[in-house]
């Protein structure tokens, strides 16, 4: 036990960023030290990390966001003979074009979009949308409509293809489950809702410490590919390890942080200021994950709507504040979805029922502002809704290519047409 | 029956492979959530074959004529409309606010409802009658799932909760008939929408995808077709109610055979493909003995149920006493659920129920609150139970419960998402005070034995031993406690 135990100490020394190329953790380890003692560490060390380079930070809007009150078509009658009480007056949005402008309390989105670090990709949605709430968010994240029960998600498979058994920091999401989109088949990517309760409560942490550490080689693999008591174990050892060793990391990062403005002080704020801090902290995560949720607005949605809104924009602003004065803001890209829209007209109880396509935010210094592709027709729709504009796979794929630099047909199981998301491409 | 599959055969217990403690234990565990010491000596002394005839005696009854503490509270929806019509009798002459107001406190009775028929549940999980009754009822309700998200009603969750329960070894034939018509079922799988003008695939393509057949063993118009047989079957209230002039009663090609069949003849055809012995066996195989199911395993266990004319109980007999299960692929090889785990460890540590609230937000935060299932698949389950943030829940949990620090835990809404912290009355640690004398190598060995039931690592166990080498007191024990419930061993059953 005391090779392991000091093993991780000159893993932590490192401050982990290292290269892992198995995946199981006492490989990972070992593959760590024979990097330690390798001449060419810096460069493992730079392929797998993203210390240094781009990050994506998605941001899930859960229960179908109300696409025309986010970016709002003021400058067409049908809307506000759609929408009539829950619309909002022409001269309270926030003017894009003279068709299209951002909803009122979308301030801090409006400023970037003046200073240049905000697209809008409208109408993005894909082919026979479906208006179950689970199932739409299963498409949405795994990137395959076409499985019904899909056990991988897009960005679980951008790891499983650039860095498979690679450093579980790569991907990082707050909250209490892991979300499909993150899953792959050889990464489990860290999760965690809060940083202060991401940790071992029991008295006896270094008792706890030994009695999670792993001990010896992983079992090796039968050739029936049977799962045994001791593949078991070691997964769990290995989850254990990768929780203990991040929890002191992740704690010690976000205490640390000052943050120039403050964050609004609702889940949504913490977790950007949690993100905020492990960027600013240098962990090589390439993607953070985070979700605002009570987008499903049935009934009454004026005030919860506008509420919704604020809090998206003032931590999103903040967040942005955050990242310039860590000189970050080169390096991030944000961007918004949602598993679907809402129908065009409204429903009786001044809300709106489950509908299709909406627009998706790109924000980032490296992004390239404007209006993306055009708003969806409010005169020819499919069955109430809006037909989309742009297949949300397109938006995944320029991602993948141009920020993330990696092939996205291996990931998506197709080309799809790029868009112009991001500058110099 | 000939040549029954090798791993099928009965388990005998020999010299160098005896009934032990370990073996005794594994079927606490997979057959109900764990024995405390003297269960797992009593289920030794009976031997692999009594012991599960014992388990498998229990009456296929509702909970109801338990008598005493049969069933939950609901009195909170006692004056809640119980019928469509007298719904809207109920909101009739009101204005919209007043309208509001009433919808707004029969969805308020409801929730409270759902709450006392969780902790119910719970409760009886933990301390039933009967546990393979409710380990078994347990797994329907994942299997055929139905969830009170969307403000489902309290009561007719509460009737298909006793549904499962009677139904859980019975017939399997007359158990999906019954689930067809089984009103949580029907609005829940909207197929009480489902109507000969717009007939609704939902309930058609869940019945053979997730509840009979399996994927793969169907096509699309069988699922369409199925569908327009099942139109007109619906609910109001409690009450299962076959709307005939909603019902199709044209022709319907299924499974190549043609005719104007209703949802009955569907599950009939259902019930004659050999994928639905095969898939429901293997279903409740892995749910007791292990995942990796190879064709000629399925094959038989198929065969066992089919031949028994979907009686469940023979086949029950037949997994729970096999050499497959008493496998060293089967025993310490599942990740428990988080059910498992915390109805397991109240049980293991002698406790009492701890606060109903405490306990679900815990159950919450691990991925598995009872009546939330995530959607219509139920829970994953396996690998999917564990993450770097679930991990640490389950062993603060463990801790709570062994009488350790409170974990952050939190009021829930309806749809399981947290709402502010619970107030230090209900989030209170457990009165965990475990026996305190004898030697700590002895100390260490009894609590190992009774929680992991198989024996650790030497280096393992000498941590734990060290804890007291202080003292031997209450404190001292309890912390050992609290690290074994914080062992990756101890996540496994």
């Amino acid at each position: 036990m005391q090779k392991v135990v000091s093993t991780r100490r000159i893993f932590l020394q490192k401050g982990l960023t290292l290269l892992a190329v198995a995946p199981t953790i006492p490989t990972f380890l070992n593959q760590t030290v024979m990097a330690l003692n390798n001449p060419y560490d810096q460069k493992l060390t730079q392929q797998a990390s993203g210390k240094d380079g781009k990050i994506l930070v998605v941001i899930q809007l859960s229960g179908g966001n109300d696409g025309l009150s986010t970016v709002i078509p003021y400058g067409d009658d049908v809307y506000y003979q759609a929408r009539g009480a829950i619309s909002h007056p022409a001269n309270q949005v926030l003017k894009i074009n003279d068709y299209v402008g951002l909803h009122p309390n979308l301030t801090s989105l409006k400023s970037m979009y003046d200073s240049g670090d905000l697209g809008i990709v409208q109408g993005v949605g894909y082919p026979n949308p479906n208006r179950s709430h689970f199932r739409s968010m299963d498409i949405w994240q795994s990137a395959q409509p076409e499985i019904q029960q899909p056990s991988n998600g897009w960005l679980g498979r951008y790891f499983d293809n650039t860095c498979p058994g690679c450093d579980p920091h790569v991907g990082v999401s707050i909250g209490e489950t892991l979300p499909l989109a993150m899953q792959g088949e050889k990464v489990l990517p860290l999760s965690f809702e809060r940083p202060d309760s991401y940790r071992y409560n029991g008295r006896d942490k270094t008792d706890y410490v030994k009695l999670n550490q792993v001990q010896s080689e992983p079992p090796p693999t039968s050739a029936a590919k049977r799962i045994t008591a001791a593949d078991q174990l070691d997964f769990l050892h290995r989850t254990a390890m990768d929780a203990q060793l991040s929890s002191e990391e992740i704690l010690r990062l976000t205490r640390n942080h000052q943050s120039p403005t403050p964050y609004p002080a609702n889940e949504f704020g913490n977790g950007l200021k949690t993100i905020a801090a492990m960027i600013a902290g240098g962990l090589p995560t390439r993607v953070y994950y985070v979700a605002l949720t009570g987008f499903d607005t049935h009934a009454q949605q004026l005030q919860r709507h506008d509420a919704l809104m604020k809090q998206l924009s003032d931590g999103l602003g903040a967040f942005w504040q955050d990242l310039k004065q860590q000189k970050n803001d080169e390096r991030v890209m944000a961007m918004t979805f949602s598993e679907f829209g809402r129908r065009v007209q409204s429903n009786a109880s001044n809300g709106t029922d489950h509908g299709a396509a909406a627009p998706m935010f790109v924000m980032g210094k490296s992004i390239k502002q404007g209006l993306i592709s055009p708003h969806p027709s409010l005169h020819d729709l499919d069955q109430g809704d809006l037909k989309y504009v742009v297949d949300f796979r397109s938006v995944y794929a320029s991602i993948l290519q141009n920020w993330l630099n990696t092939p996205s047909k291996p990931i998506l199981g197709d080309q799809y047409p790029l868009l112009p998301l991001v500058k110099n491409v | 029956m000939a040549n029954i599959h090798p791993m099928l055969t009965a388990y005998v217990p020999t010299e160098s492979d005896p009934f032990d403690d370990v073996k005794a234990s594994h079927l606490l565990n997979r057959a109900g959530f764990g024995g405390t010491p003297e269960e797992i000596q009593r289920v030794r002394k009976l031997g692999p074959q009594r012991a599960a005839d014992w388990l498998l005696d229990f009456p296929d009854a509702p909970a109801e004529e338990d008598g005493d503490n049969g069933s939950p509270d609901l009195s909170s929806i006692a004056g809640s409309p119980a019928s469509f019509q007298q719904y809207y009798r109920q909101l009739r002459g009101k204005t919209p606010e007043e309208r509001k107001q009433l919808q707004q406190m029969f969805q308020q009775a409801n929730r409270q409802a759902i709450q006392a028929m969780t902790s119910w549940w719970l409760n009886r999980l933990a301390f039933g009658k009967y546990p393979l009754q409710e380990k078994l009822t347990f797994f329907w309700h994942g299997h055929f799932t139905s969830s009170a998200k969307d403000e489902r009603s309290a009561l007719l969750l509460w009737r298909q909760n006793e549904l499962l329960r009677q139904n859980a070894a019975g017939n399997f034939e007359k158990f999906v008939r019954a689930i067809s018509r089984d009103p949580a079922m029907l609005d829940y799988l909207n197929n009480n929408e489902n109507r000969k003008a717009h007939p609704n695939e939902n309930y058609a393509r869940e019945l053979m995808e997730l509840f009979t057949l399996g994927i793969g063993n169907y096509t699309e118009t069988d699922i369409k077709q199925a569908a327009r047989a099942f139109t007109g079957w619906g609910h109001d209230g409690a009450d299962f109610v076959y709307r005939v002039n909603q019902h199709d009663d044209g022709t319907k090609t299924f499974f190549g055979r043609s005719g104007n069949f209703d949802g009955d003849n569907i599950i009939s055809l259902i019930l004659q493909n050999p994928a639905c012995p095969k898939f429901i066996a293997g279903e409740l195989f892995k749910n007791f003995a292990y995942e990796d199911i190879d064709a000629p395993l399925a094959a038989a266990l198929g065969e066992v149920l089919y031949s028994n004319h979907y009686e469940m109980r023979p086949l029950l007999r037949t997994i729970l006493t096999s050499r497959a299960f008493y496998s060293p692929q089967s025993v310490g090889v599942l990740i428990k659920s988080p059910v498992q785990l915390v109805v397991g460890t109240i049980r293991m540590l002698g406790l009492q129920m701890p606060p109903a609230q405490a306990l679900e937000s815990a159950l919450n935060q691990m991925g598995q609150l009872p009546l939330m299932p995530p959607n219509v698949r139920g829970w994953p389950g396996g690998r999917m139970w564990i993450n770097t943030s679930t991990l640490f829940i389950r062993y603060n949990t463990g801790v709570w419960l062994a009488g350790g620090e409170v974990p952050a835990l939190s009021r829930l809404d309806r749809k399981g998402d947290a709402r502010g912290a619970l107030s230090d009355r209900i989030a209170k640690s457990t009165d965990f005070d475990p026996d305190a004398s004898g030697d700590p190598s002895a100390i260490v060995d009894a609590w190992v034995n009774r929680l992991i039931q198989r024996p650790i690592d030497a280096d393992k166990k000498a941590v734990l031993v060290n804890v007291l080498a202080d003292g031997v007191n209450t404190d001292s024990v309890r912390k050992v406690v609290q690290l074994i419930v914080s062992m990756p061993e101890y996540q496994l059953c």
